[in-house]
């Protein structure tokens, strides 16, 4: 790397003890530990893109940094030899193997003290590399999923290891950063090494939060913060092409548990059917804030086409929180979170994907962009959906959607006549 | 007899509670470029924590449950804690307010609660902690089951029932799990108390004696009396009062800062799309025959 800009000025000793301390510790925080998500030995997507993103940041890294700091998965489960394996195929460098009848089942419980001892563990990480086994102490890097499982493993290990955990990321950047912050560096400027950027979009979709893990370098709250942990969205990364040559080493370890680790005990799982299917519906139409004018009506109208063409009915996040005030049943129908589409909720890929009143921020786009022909309907010509779409009607649905409609129903019974 | 050993020894519970931006239409103020409009949006009892409220009234009905509601925040949160007790209704309401725990990420939020929860354990032990899923602003749904194992609590997420065994102190509960390309899965879970649990969003409450229907309402009338009259039932706590190390809450105890904040960029357009007038009937007519061919051949296939 460049060299440093930040000569440590000498009338500021303080700032110096800091900075050297944080060089002492750079060899206790090595690798990125990924923790890999599955059903019953049956890999969650989100585990192959998270190693995906692993491997390309830490190809980045080794070749920027001259090291060779591994992307390390961690599995938990029962019959999980051959999961390993594809661990590696996918850009693992080892896998981290915890076979126990009592991991059968995520249970947050056991799930954490597990995977805090992993994280803390001597003996595994000099399986995984000698070379930095000596001081190690935690891992630089860790993934997690952001979904039901992961968010709250992530967070409670995270609570376990005493460090910073970001979530719902989906963009990963590691810089050299110049930073000044009131309380981590008492004001001075510092600079961070190997700083991982967590890009994290808000509620709206149309705001990137950058989100950093620091060590305070303020002598008066000095602290150590590694590893530097997010939750990754699902179906945001690319997974690598599976690779049989690719080789790795599959490390076993065996847990300490004791009695109360094995308290919590699942009693049944069945499978539930959401009354929201998006899967077998060659059609789904969704609607968003454009409905605010005459929300009822505009309801309406959405339900009339949804049936016309045998669709299933999406919303945008927005409309899950129920900004206006629209009678029940129809709220609870048709409001609600089941049927979010995008980051936070299902992701669809209907024939046809039809998107009403949806402005088409980047939340929203990444749960319909694998559909088949999008069709938009939007009064305003700058909403970004028009980029997303193949067909854009400009124009408000209170007067698009019965002509659609009438146009629908005038021609099915015309494909009726001839049949 | 055993009655009596009951009402000697109800459940404790905790319910952990947050101020929101209200995003009803009329309170939410959204700018121009689609993101949130702070200052001109109102705040009010966050919908997850109002769940989170609801399903520790369920105990209360069913248990005689004594529960107190907390909440981080300012002055202003213990609006917040007035509308978890009109839910829940409340025996006491906890509002830990202090300047320097502002700017507090999840971890150093969960290092304010955690101490609270424990003061709260000297007056009797806890058994059952409740938080919302997620909060509707920051979203992380990071803080509850933070707070949890700081607590030494086990931790379920998602759960959409549950019930008590008083006298073996076994939970049992419901969770929902969804994950991304599997089927959604029901599991049924027992956990020996005390318990933190974050509820899930399609959490309900079902009263389905007479009698705990008439508690149900008895609990109501109770809970909107003293809802009325909620700063008897408040105890602020600053930090000193709480007892907590300053360097762990607030801006010095967060491990993460917020870098940078931008408006995510334009991806470039995945698809050309062909714009038509929503006026146009001939043109809607093209795109009813568009659909209708796409939706046959499918259909076909």
């Amino acid at each position: 790397m460049a060299a440093s800009t930040t000569v440590p000025d000498p009338r500021t000793p303080v700032r110096e003890n800091s900075t050297n301390s944080a060089n002492e510790s750079e060899g206790s925080y090595r690798h990125l530990y990924v923790v890999v998500e599955h059903d019953d030995s049956n890999l969650i997507p989100v585990t192959l893109e998270m190693l995906g993103e692993a491997r390309r940041l830490m190809d980045i890294f080794n070749a920027r940094y001259s090291s060779t700091e591994k992307v390390v998965a961690i599995v938990l489960g029962v019959n999980i030899k051959k999961l390993c394996e594809e661990l590696v195929y996918y850009g693992a460098d080892a896998v981290i193997c915890v076979e126990n009848p009592n991991l059968r089942y995520p249970i947050n419980l056991i799930d954490t003290k597990v995977i805090s001892q992993v994280a803390r563990d001597k003996v595994c990480a000099s399986k995984v590399s000698p070379e930095y086994s000596e001081e190690f102490k935690k891992p630089r890097y860790m993934f997690f999923s952001a979904d039901n499982v992961g968010r709250h493993l992530s967070s409670t290990v995270l609570a376990e290891l005493e460090s910073g955990l970001a979530s719902d990321i989906n963009k990963l950047v590691i810089e050299d950063l110049e930073i000044k912050h009131e309380h981590k560096t008492k004001g001075q400027l510092a600079r961070y090494e190997k700083t991982l950027e967590m890009y994290r979009p808000d509620f709206s979709g149309f705001l990137w939060t950058t989100i950093l893990c620091l060590d305070n370098r303020n002598p008066a709250i000095q602290r150590e913060y590694h590893p530097q942990a997010c939750s990754i969205i699902p179906g945001v990364f690319a997974p690598l092409q599976r690779d049989p040559a690719r080789t790795g080493i599959i490390v076993d370890f065996s847990p300490e548990l004791d009695q109360a680790d094995k308290s919590v005990k699942v009693l049944n799982r069945q499978i539930t059917k959401s009354p929201v299917d998006f899967d077998s519906h060659k059609a789904v139409i969704s609607f968003g804030r454009g409905i605010k004018d005459s929300p009822e009506d505009n309801i309406k109208l959405i339900v009339e086409l949804a049936n016309e063409l045998n669709a299933e009915i999406g919303v945008s996040l927005p409309i899950s929180k129920r900004p206006y005030s629209v009678r029940e049943p129809v709220s609870s129908l048709y409001m609600n979170s089941d049927r979010v589409i995008g980051t936070s909720g299902r992701k669809v890929a209907p024939a046809v994907y039809v998107a009403i009143g949806v402005s088409g921020a980047m939340q929203h786009i990444a749960g319909m962009k694998e559909s088949g022909f999008v069709i938009a309907i939007n009064a305003d010509a700058n909403s970004p959906i028009k980029d997303e779409c193949d067909i854009f009607i400009r124009g408000r649905m209170e007067e698009v959607l019965p002509v659609l409609i009438e146009e629908l129903k005038k021609q099915k019974q015309v494909m009726e006549v001839h049949k | 007899m055993e009655i009596a050993e009951l009402m000697a020894s109800p459940l404790n519970l905790a319910v952990i509670v947050k101020l929101e931006p209200d995003f009803s239409e009329g309170s939410v103020s959204y700018n121009s470029d689609g993101t949130l409009n702070r200052a001109e949006t109102k705040s009010i009892l966050g919908p997850h924590s109002a769940i989170a409220s609801a399903a520790a009234f369920y105990a209360k009905v069913k248990y005689g449950a004594v529960i107190s509601v907390a909440t981080m925040g300012p002055p202003i949160a213990d609006s917040a804690l007035q509308q978890a007790q009109l839910i829940s209704d409340a025996d006491s309401l906890h509002l830990y307010s202090d300047r320097i725990f502002s700017g507090a990420d999840t971890l150093a939020t969960a290092e304010v609660l955690k101490t609270g929860i424990k003061k709260m354990e000297g007056t009797g032990k806890m058994d059952i902690v409740f938080s919302g899923h997620r909060a509707s602003d920051g979203e992380t749904g990071q803080t509850g089951p933070q707070t949890a194992w700081k607590l030494g609590y086990t931790f379920l997420g998602n759960v959409i029932c549950y019930d008590v065994d008083i006298e073996k102190r076994i939970l049992t509960a419901k969770r929902l799990i969804t994950l991304q390309g599997t089927p959604d899965v029901i599991e049924e879970i027992e956990a020996p108390l005390p318990v933190f649990i974050t509820v899930d969003p399609s959490y309900r409450s079902v009263f389905n004696t007479v009698s705990l229907r008439l508690a149900s309402v008895k609990y109501q009338k109770e809970a909107e009396q003293r809802a009325q009259n909620y700063k008897n039932y408040l105890k602020i706590f600053n930090a000193q009062q709480l007892e907590v190390d300053p360097k762990f809450v607030g801006l010095p105890g967060s491990p993460t800062i917020v870098y940078k904040v931008e408006r995510i960029p334009k991806a470039r357009a995945s698809r050309r799309a062909e714009v038509i007038d929503g006026l146009d009937q001939q043109q809607l007519r093209r795109v009813a025959e568009k659909i209708h061919e796409i939706v046959g051949r499918v259909v076909n296939q």
